[in-house]
């Protein structure tokens, strides 16, 4: 049993914090996502040259060939910076989805694009009335012919706007909540019929409302099986939700000890509130809790590397301890610094912000732990 | 012991609950009747002052009948009043005031034609309010105090006439023995106000910078060197007014009303025992508080104070209003995320999101639930140095 990062993990790690040490300071951050689209071109294109796009698909789809592990040790660090740029929903959730279940062709197109840089991608799944139930679809992709046709609405899709492709789950066939019955197909942003109402993210992100209005698709379009897209999605969202977590540990981790390093400075009743024990005990728990959350999170992806059985039910306990963890340590962060935790000059504010919308993403807290005590023993 | 109103109280009650129907406005005349409302409680004998005393035109209340009339108007969601200048300053004014200063000032705070703002918060100046710099040296003929410093939170200043404000005029001795209260208006020369855009993206506290702000003598309240006592006698009363329990009755009834129009498996959120449980131990904690603040109200009407207890009021009450934001954030789901302009999902999606971020100051304001904790460690259960 070895826990310890190799050396090409501890290089990756080294390589990212570098990155976000040198070029993603809070004030460029905000030069970021004051743009329309909120993240930088140039960056990705960093991100590019230096193979961090590559790095979860397989070498002989043009990849690194980096396990989960990998990708967590870069999340974390991108978590540190809260980088804005979409390599969630291109590299891991689209990225994800044709690495397993693409044909040679789509492989060839869409993993080639992510990795040399030239294609952004967004994942369509989450509809207004489905609360977090992925197999609650309305979206219907009707057969007509040999195309299909897609009608529907997808909610809070990140990065649409920027995206020259969506994958979007429709239903081929059952009812709307039917696990059965329902398909990927990878979209052509361009195509006609798709509309969208694109707004920023009370995180510094860019998310939309896309409706399909009998939006053409072909067969060729369907990634993976047609009316069998479940357990896929199940998939993809579980590597969503392991990189979602491995960034929340990486804000986790600045939000107390910025919360340490504020407490030495600030003096009040001719003291650092550091001197207090209530605040000492305070910032004791907000650690505690960061490591309990990174260790759940190593563990979760361990298991999801080796394919483990409990694999999805410790999922559930990582994505409930996240939302959790990072409430205590947000909130507490905010707290400590008092009111300048409460301004958006300092990045407490930020921090705090980010780990809300991550709760609400994937499924909350509340949510996870149901799952995770109903799939018990 | 008696939980039961007199018939007495009863008919008072009915009476508020009488002129609470037909005089408050409704919907968007809420906002455009504002003062149609405060002339009519006005009229109805100082009902717009419920808290001041008779000889400036309050209507002396009873405190059962104070504690009636502030349900009712919490129940019924009236238009509140800002807090700094009937709240605040006017108790100070009557207690310290000179009758020049009363006349001055007292009427314009009572019909709302000029806005105050409260001066007290620095940079250096927060849970630790005593340590305030702001200087004002007094110029050698006397007439004038010179202002220099800065006043940070300041809530409003940005649309206030005048600022209440705590000054040093003296480092000699302890840090309480030199502040002196002092009146300033907002646009006098050298008074300089920069917003502070807060969390949850709204602007309602500033900072307000004083370079030789030029102030009379005369709108010196009270002793040079007393301004400390006057002003924490107030910080008391700032405490007991932030529960705002019938706020957070009404608040957790809105919640709920969100949660049932979020659609959850065959039912909705409010079916989901987690979130069912969480709601039913707010609504025991708001009773167990409600009470609370009727012991509080008992204790004066036999010639109590309100006193250090009256603090767990702000603190249970602050920590309450924040999870009652927690609920309609949960309940907004993927929906917590979207903001800017437009308004996508539920409706009351973007307000979840807006009063989760903003209502982590209610914990931090008004003295933080650490320093209240200290309060009544120290003050109630004589705990500690």
């Amino acid at each position: 049993m070895d826990l310890s990062y190799s050396e090409e993990q501890i290089l990756l790690r080294d390589s990212v914090q570098k990155f976000v040490k040198d070029k993603y300071s809070v004030s460029e951050r905000n030069k970021i996502t004051a743009t329309d689209e909120g993240f930088s071109r140039d960056t990705w294109k960093l991100f590019a040259e230096l193979g961090w796009l590559a790095l979860p698909f397989a070498e002989e789809d043009g990849g690194i060939g980096g396990t989960p592990v990998d990708t967590m040790v870069l999340m974390e660090e991108f978590g540190k910076g809260l980088v804005v740029e979409p390599y969630l929903p291109t590299v891991i959730l689209v990225g994800t989805a044709i690495a397993e279940a693409g044909t040679t062709k789509q492989k060839s197109e869409v993993i080639g694009g992510i990795i040399d840089g030239s294609l952004i991608a967004a994942f369509a799944y989450a509809e207004e009335q489905a609360r977090y139930n992925m197999n609650d679809i309305a979206t219907t992709a009707k057969k007509d012919g040999d195309i299909y046709l897609i009608n529907g609405t997808k909610s809070v899709v990140l990065n649409a706007q920027s995206a020259d492709k969506i994958l979007v789950s429709a239903r081929t066939s059952g009812d709307q909540l039917d696990a059965d019955g329902i398909t990927l197909f990878l979209v052509d942003a361009g195509n006609e019929g798709i509309s969208r109402e694109d707004y920023p993210t009370v995180d510094g992100l860019r998310a939309s409302e896309i409706t399909f209005n009998d939006v053409r698709v072909e067969s060729a379009d369907i990634i993976g099986e047609l009316d069998n897209a479940s357990p896929l999605i199940k998939k993809v969202i579980a590597r969503g939700i392991l990189a979602l977590s491995a960034e929340a540990v990486g804000t986790m981790e600045v939000l107390y000890k910025d919360t340490i390093e504020y407490t030495k400075q600030r003096q009040q009743f001719d003291q650092p509130l550091s001197d207090f024990q209530v605040l000492k005990h305070r910032m004791t728990e907000m650690f505690m809790e960061h490591s309990l959350a990174k260790s759940l999170c190593m563990k979760a992806t361990m298991l999801e590397a080796q394919g483990s059985v409990e694999a999805a039910r410790t999922l559930h306990a990582l994505k409930f301890l996240i939302g959790k963890s990072g409430r205590f340590i947000g909130q507490n962060a905010v707290q400590l610094h008092g009111g300048m935790g409460m301004t958006e000059e300092l990045r407490v504010a930020h921090y705090f912000k980010r780990l809300m919308v991550v709760d609400s993403q994937f499924g909350n807290s509340d949510h996870h732990l149901s799952e995770f005590v109903n799939s018990g023993h | 012991m008696d939980t039961e109103f007199s018939q007495e109280d009863l008919d008072f009650q009915q009476d508020v609950q009488q002129f609470i129907k037909e005089n408050l406005p409704t919907g968007g005349e809420m906002w455009t009747k504002r003062s149609e409302w405060f002339q009519a409680l006005r009229d109805k004998g100082g009902w717009d002052i419920p808290k001041w005393p008779g000889e400036f035109g309050g209507p002396e209340f009873t405190p059962t009948q104070r504690y009636i009339f502030d349900m009712e108007m919490g129940r019924h969601n009236t238009p509140p009043v800002l807090p700094f200048g009937v709240g605040m300053l006017a108790p100070i004014l009557m207690n310290y005031g000179t009758k020049e200063q009363q006349d001055r000032f007292l009427p314009s705070i009572r019909d709302g034609s000029v806005n105050w703002c409260q001066g007290y918060s620095e940079p250096g100046a927060g849970s630790d309010l005593a340590n305030l710099k702001t200087k004002a040296e007094l110029t050698e003929d006397g007439e004038h105090y010179i202002v220099n410093g800065q006043k940070i939170w300041t809530t409003l200043a940005h649309i206030a006439h005048w600022i209440f404000c705590l000054t040093r005029t003296s480092n000699k001795g302890a840090k309480q023995e030199g502040i002196t209260f002092l009146l300033i208006p907002m646009d006098a020369p050298g008074v300089e106000v920069k917003p502070i855009i807060t969390l949850g993206g709204s602007h309602s506290v500033n900072e307000v910078y004083f370079t030789d702000v030029k102030v009379p003598v005369g709108d010196r309240v009270g002793e040079e060197g007393k301004g400390w006592t006057y002003a924490k006698g107030l910080l008391v009363h700032e405490r007991t007014g932030l529960a705002g329990i019938q706020n957070s009755v009404l608040a957790l009834e809105k919640a709920k009303e969100n949660a049932r129009g979020v659609k959850v498996g065959d039912g909705n959120l409010l079916d989901v025992s987690a979130f069912r449980n969480k709601v039913g131990e707010l609504e025991a904690e708001l009773l167990a508080l409600e009470f609370t603040e009727l012991r509080t109200l008992a204790s004066v009407s036999v010639g109590g104070d309100p006193g250090p207890e009256s603090s767990i009021m702000k603190l249970k009450g602050t920590e309450i209003q924040q999870r009652i934001t927690q609920l309609n954030l949960e309940a907004a789901g993927i929906y917590a995320a979207p903001w800017g302009a437009q308004s996508v999902g539920p409706a009351f999606a973007r307000g979840a999101t807006q009063g989760y971020l903003g209502g982590r100051a209610t914990t931090i304001y008004g003295g933080a639930s650490e320093v209240q904790k200290d309060v009544i460690a120290k003050k109630v259960l004589d705990l500690g140095s």
